[in-house]
């Protein structure tokens, strides 16, 4: 019975919302949206020197990502020397693999790629709930069915976590950022060793 | 009717800009190559490299410079805007990626060894294999343009074509490497020195 007990609380703690857990306060929520303007210039070509940290491998490249259309990105990935590794599309909810060399053509890869760049380029996402600590307020959304908190400081996005079951299974952090540029972006995940690393070359 | 005949007139221009080689031009263009490349033991040049991605406003333009000692050592240097070099010896590829070293061994791969030998013999311009490409001749003012084609479809589906520029001494001085997609990087030489003294010190990581 006593564990019966210990497995109740348990479960409790662990049902605690993320931002309670952080000690934010919930306020009331309007019909708004959340919004990330660091890809949403259609004018501009966003070129980054990325490195990927993946398990004990490093390598490094371009990363370019243009604003088409509304909600239409292209993101693509090459070499220093310029030949192609990867080339997305994003429309709206969909998803297209325009290129990818043949040694990374692998779906549980691509997957995880998709996830992490639709998060970069979404712009808006319906608001579920807001919360505030001092500065900092923290939106939550869903994006295709994945719980996330847009965490805004003196009206500027700082990070985007991913979040399940209260905890942050991937971190996008801006930094240095001017205006609606974010020239340093870090893609942490916490429940893979995968991490992307992206500095503005232009 | 004057209008018509201006339009046609630029027609033609653009056409004739850049005209098909003889054959007699071609064999002399490379044989002009092939000897300048039998003399060449050193190469170091500056460079501006354009990456041109169909759906960009602007190419991203990436500068550095270039090392090459035979028999295949070749070192590729980017300065701006970022720091990064890659040296291609023997079998392995060395990076240094703004500090951080790495290398990639490339003997196990059959694909990326033909890669590699491509890459090291465009820098000198003698790729004129009738067996490994499909060659064709341009004259593009006091410049030959030749296009090389692979034959082999394993290389070609990751390179459809490169452009190579040769001014009149038979020298390289721009590479245009395109993608299956038709978008490219091209590679604009300046400075070019040939059979400058190069220490082996450089092609060390």
């Amino acid at each position: 019975m006593r564990y019966f007990l210990i497995s109740i609380c348990l479960f409790l703690v662990g049902c605690t919302s993320y931002p309670k857990k952080l000690g934010f306060k919930e306020i009331e929520t309007i019909n708004e949206v959340v919004g990330n303007p660091y890809f949403s210039d259609v004018s501009k070509d966003y070129v980054y020197k990325a490195k990927i940290d993946v398990y004990d491998k490093t390598f490094g490249g371009i990363f370019i990502v243009k604003k088409i259309a509304e909600a239409n990105h292209r993101v693509v990935f090459t070499t220093e020397m310029g030949s192609k590794i990867f080339d997305f599309t994003f429309y709206n909810n969909d998803f297209k693999v325009n290129y990818i060399l043949a040694e990374m053509d692998k779906k549980i890869l691509i997957n995880i790629l998709e996830k992490d760049f639709r998060v970069l380029v979404r712009e808006n996402g319906t608001i579920l709930n807001i919360s505030v600590k001092e500065s900092t307020t923290l939106f939550e959304t869903e994006i295709v069915k994945k719980k996330y908190f847009y965490a805004f400081k003196n009206d500027q996005l700082n990070s985007i976590s991913r979040v399940k079951m209260g905890k942050e299974k991937v971190q996008f952090i801006f930094s240095d950022i001017n205006a609606i540029t974010a020239k340093n972006i870090q893609i942490l995940h916490h429940n893979i060793k995968l991490t992307i690393k992206l500095k503005s070359i232009n | 009717m004057r209008n018509i005949l201006y339009l046609f007139f630029l027609m033609v221009v653009t056409v004739h800009s850049q005209e098909k080689m003889t054959t007699a031009e071609a064999t002399v263009l490379k044989e002009k190559v092939k000897a300048q490349a039998e003399l060449t033991t050193t190469i170091t040049s500056d460079f501006v490299q354009y990456k041109h991605l169909d759906f960009l406003t602007n190419d991203i333009i990436t500068k550095g410079d270039l090392a090459f000692k035979t028999p295949n050592m070749v070192k590729w240097s980017y300065v701006d805007p970022f720091v990064y070099s890659v040296i291609f010896k023997d079998e392995n590829l060395y990076i240094n990626d703004e500090g951080q070293k790495s290398d990639v061994n490339l003997s196990s791969s059959k694909l990326f060894k033909q890669l590699n030998k491509l890459i090291v013999n465009s820098v000198k311009g003698d790729m004129f294999d009738d067996n490994e490409f499909e060659i064709n001749y341009f004259k593009i003012a006091d410049n030959s343009d030749v296009h090389f084609t692979p034959i082999n479809k394993k290389i070609a589906k990751y390179i459809k074509a490169f452009h190579i520029q040769f001014n009149s001494k038979g020298d390289v001085v721009e590479i245009k490497m395109i993608e299956p997609s038709d978008d490219y990087t091209r590679i604009v030489f300046s400075n070019r020195f040939l059979n400058k003294t190069v220490s082996d010190a450089v092609f060390s990581h």
